[in-house]
């Protein structure tokens, strides 16, 4: 039990690195976890190739015949106008970090700010305006809500991502509020009323940072959620609207498959499937090895 | 065989429980945790011994052990035999164990906030309980419910019984876990650090109430605590536990006017007395408690202990009675 | 009668969100949404005809007359006639939600259902394969997207390269064997989605619920396993299983089958949004908005009496 002690000491000085260094070393012992890791590396090195110009750049051009079958020319084949679907595929995973990375980074930082700034003045009006806006944008329907803000942007290709942040950052800060409302009451917060350091610096200085094991688990959600809900509104013409996506790849295809031409569809739903599996898998053991509530 | 041991054993026909080198461990991320190690006692028929020692020693786990309600996974026991009037509980099925809890032995708990099902009326919990173990009818459960209520000290029984437990005090919740628990007139009850959780005064009266009730219905109890001063007032035998094994297993008044182990020594010393020169520091016992995953091979008490040698080291030492006591003791230079 | 008075007082304290909700939607869907002027404007307009046709469609008044006006139609539900199809919007309303909730139904229930008996399995063999094994397909069914479930369904089922057994797509409900032709397909894929979600989230409700103090406490006094599951497990985790089925229920009435209906070309509220959204349909737009508002505010007071009704501690005051 003198193990429990020492948690409970790190606790109150900031996590300290021991949880940290806890968590990382769980982590390390969790097999799915690491293997789920590596895969997501792996997409992220296939993303990165496309950024620097190293593949997938072809993606637009018409190469081939219609619906060439695979081969060692055409990795994944030929779609209806003879674009290569390997190299459509290779982009769409660069499409797919881009709006995982943005609408996470976003979702996080906007969750945190007003689950922190929320939790701190809990039971005042602050908060109660948060708690107020939350709810709003719980009630409205997502997809009515990319719509709205489309419009509202005139059909800007930046709307999808705006109504992902707009409505992810809530469940985030939700979180943080609860969390909040617990650490204020700690006695290091205490200590820094009492020498009479200001709200600001409490709240982003002392407070939010013994959230970041929240944050980065939510992170990981977010980034699964937009990139889940990207296919979704691209095949509903509100998503990706210049480049090419997984979830344009499979809106083209739901003619193609009706005629008998499957690669199209199968390249970016297993594609899609494995990147969507591993961060799941990922999330899943960040969550346990940060848990202070699994013991050891 | 086994009717043989129990007819060896029935000389000393008063023993209800003989808990004989009980072992449990748990399996966590980083390793086998062996919980309870080698534990060794016995109880006689209505009488009181108090398991002491501090919190994570095992105390807890060996009283969840007799009853079966080790989580398992991930604990489990892995040897060890734990007798009542001569049968080995740990060899019963689920079905046969699940007709002596409750009935032949009670456990209460620690936390009287959180040990009842909020959403049922204690009524029901209770009659719950009578039915189970007792041919009654519905009246005659209610009936009985409200006369129990009534023996561990509640006002208006009756009224009472249809109410929630969030409608209760600690104090009172802690009273019907009481009056659950003897319900059924066991032979044996497990009073896990029955009033810790509640405050200085009601801790006093619900002490009392037990040892009332204890004595009116003849039953043994062991007494799981961390507070000698209850212990003193309370308990026959005491058993020191430490890392998952006992130490000292005395009469109470032996243990307190010669506290032979170590351990024990500093325990006592580590209570305040009102009568103590107020200038004179509290004596306290260095060191931590070590971490079970990484126990001593020797003695575990060994490196907070000021009369440590080469052999506690090597060694483990066995619990053995003192001569001309009846003091059992696990140390090679017990005082 | 306390449970009237509840009710009343639960809705009133709803209404700052259905406001928050219509101030935002007719911000974005109609103060700052399309401009319709030069829709219904012949070609090259005289600023005359500019100016009428702005002041026809209210263009040309202050916001807050114009934010009233929309509460008015939220209030008397009057959001005059659909701008595409011109028919009474209510009537829209009236004729395609019955279809939607047909549609969703089947797999809302049986997504749920299921959820909770896999979930109750899993959480009772708790770390043995079979556990593993059930939360290993959840897994799966989180990871796979709603679309890719309703095409591989589709081509599975209804395309000549599958088993061909039921309709491609299309609608119709005018006997119960066409009816269950055309829903099995999106129920399938519904239930097969949701069945990841819920499993998991009911696995960890029950879970919870199992390591509680009185949990331990029924156990220590001989409680019969389906005794304990019933009396202790089930009956506390009823909370927030309830309050997450209640939730869903204004999402699947609105926007949940959004996707199906127009994936499938199934006439249902989902299609008409959708539609209204590529049109810029805005009256259609304004209603379905305050619709799920105002479900939501229902939704919210429907699980505060199931709260009341499965815990005692909670009190209607």
């Amino acid at each position: 039990m003198s193990t429990m002690n020492t948690s409970a000491v790190s606790g109150i000085d900031g996590h300290g690195d021991s949880l940290w260094l806890k968590a990382a070393r769980k982590f390390k012992r969790d097999r799915v976890g690491m293997w789920a890791l590596f895969g997501v590396f792996i997409y992220a090195v296939i993303a990165l190739g496309v950024v620097f110009g190293f593949w997938g750049g072809a993606w637009a051009d018409v190469t081939g015949p219609k619906w060439a079958p695979v081969s060692a020319e055409y990795w994944f084949g030929t779609n209806i106008i003879g674009q290569d679907i390997f190299a459509r595929a290779l982009y769409s995973t660069r499409t797919a970090f881009e709006v995982g990375l943005l609408v996470a980074i976003g979702a996080t930082a906007l969750g945190a700010v007003f689950g922190a700034v929320a939790g701190f003045f809990s039971g005042t009006w602050i908060d109660e305006i948060i708690i107020w806006v939350m709810g709003v944008l719980d009630s409205v329907p997502f997809i009515l809500l990319v719509a709205a803000i489309a419009y509202s942007l005139g059909g800007s290709p930046w709307a999808m991502h705006i109504a992902m942040i707009a409505t992810f950052w809530i469940g985030t800060a939700r979180l943080v509020r609860g969390e909040v409302i617990k650490l204020k009451t700690l006695e290091y917060v205490e200590a820094a009323h009492a020498i009479g350091l200001g709200k600001v610096k409490i709240i982003f200085r002392h407070i939010l940072p013994n959230t970041f094991h929240i944050l980065l688990v939510q992170a990981t959600i977010s980034f699964v959620a937009a990139i889940k809900s990207e296919v979704i509104l691209s095949f509903l013409g509100l998503g990706v609207k210049d480049g090419m996506s997984w979830g344009l790849m499979i809106s083209e295809s739901t003619f193609e498959v009706l005629a008998g031409f499957f690669n199209n569809f199968i390249a970016a739903s297993v594609l899609m499937f494995g990147l969507v599996m591993a961060f799941n898998m990922f999330s899943d053991a960040l969550q346990d090895a940060l848990d202070p509530r699994s013991v050891k | 065989m086994i009717a043989m041991t129990a007819k060896a054993r029935a000389k000393s026909s008063d023993i209800l429980l003989s808990v004989r080198d009980l072992v449990v461990e748990f399996a966590t991320d980083q390793g086998i945790v062996r919980a309870v190690d080698g534990v060794s006692f016995t109880i006689k028929a209505g009488e009181t011994v108090g398991l002491v020692g501090e919190s994570g020693c095992g105390k807890t786990v060996t009283g969840l052990a007799i009853l079966g309600l080790i989580p398992s996974p991930p604990g489990r026991i892995v040897s060890g035999s734990i007798e009542l009037q001569g049968q080995d509980l740990t060899q019963l099925s689920e079905p046969e164990l699940r007709k002596i809890r409750g009935s032949e032995i009670s456990m209460i708990f620690q936390e009287p906030m959180t040990a009842l099902n909020p959403v049922f009326r204690i009524g029901s919990q209770m009659i719950d309980v009578l039915r189970r173990h007792q041919q009654l009818s519905k009246r005659q459960a209610h009936a009985a419910a409200i006369e129990m209520l009534a023996k561990v000290g509640i006002p208006d029984p009756a009224v009472r019984i249809e109410e929630y437990p969030h409608q209760l005090s600690g104090g009172m919740r802690q009273r019907v876990m009481i009056a659950m628990a003897l319900s059924c007139g066991p032979k044996l009850l497990i009073a896990d650090e029955p009033t810790t959780a509640l405050d200085v005064t009601t801790q006093a009266q619900v002490i009392e109430q037990i040892i009332k009730l204890q004595s009116e219905f003849g039953m043994a109890m062991i007494l799981i605590t961390h507070d000698l001063g209850v212990v003193a007032e309370t308990c026959r035998q005491a058993i020191v536990m430490y890392c998952g094994s006992v130490l000292e297993n005395a009469p109470v008044t032996e243990l307190f006017a010669h506290p032979r182990h170590p351990y024990t020594l500093g325990l006592l010393g580590s209570i305040p007395r009102l009568q103590a020169d107020r200038q004179t520091k509290l004596p306290i016992i260095s060191g931590m408690v070590p971490d079970l995953l990484h126990l001593p091979s020797g003695c575990r008490f060994a490196d907070r202990c000021n009369k440590v040698m080469q052999q506690c080291r090597q060694q483990r030492p066995l619990l053995g009675a003192l001569p001309d006591t009846s003091t059992k003791v696990a140390c090679y230079d017990p005082h | 009668m306390e449970i009237l008075q509840y009710s009343l007082r639960k809705l009133i304290a709803g209404i700052p969100l259905v406001l928050g909700v219509t101030l935002i939607s007719f911000l974005l869907i109609v103060y700052f949404g399309p401009d319709k002027t030069y829709d219904l404007l012949g070609k090259n307009p005289t600023a005359e005809e500019i100016a009428e046709v702005r002041s026809q469609l209210g263009y040309d008044r202050p916001f807050v007359p114009r934010y009233l006006e929309y509460l008015h139609e939220v209030i008397t539900f009057d959001f005059g006639n659909s701008e595409s199809t011109d028919e009474k919007v209510s009537t829209i309303l009236s004729r395609t939600i019955p279809v939607s909730i047909a549609l969703a139904l089947p797999g809302f229930i049986l997504g749920n259902v299921l959820g909770v008996m896999f979930a109750l399995l899993a959480a009772y063999f708790r770390g043995r394969w079979i556990d593993k094994f059930i939360m290993g397909f959840a897994a799966i069914g989180m990871s796979i997207s709603f679309l890719i479930a309703i095409i591989g369904f589709q081509i599975l089922l209804s395309s000549s390269d599958g088993l061909d057994l039921f309709p491609v797509r299309g609608w119709d409900t005018s006997t119960p064997l066409q009816y269950l032709r055309y829903v099995t397909v999106p129920t399938l894929a519904t239930v097969f989605i949701a069945l990841g979600y819920n499993t998991r989230f009911y696995r960890a409700v029950i879970v919870e619920e199992m390591t509680r103090d009185h949990v331990r406490t029924a156990k220590a006094f001989g409680t019969p396993p389906a005794r304990l599951f019933y009396r202790n497990i089930l009956k506390n985790s009823m909370i927030p299983i309830v309050t997450r089925i209640v939730f869903s229920i204004p999402f699947i009435v609105i926007s949940g089958s959004l996707l199906l209906e127009s994936y499938f070309g199934i006439p249902g509220i989902g299609k008409v949004t959708y539609d209204a959204i590529i049109t810029g349909d805005q009256p259609v737009l304004k209603a379905v908005v305050a619709l799920t508002a105002i479900l939501f505010v229902v939704a919210q007071l429907l699980t505060d009496i199931c709260y009341r009704a499965v815990d005692p501690r909670v009190s209607l005051k």
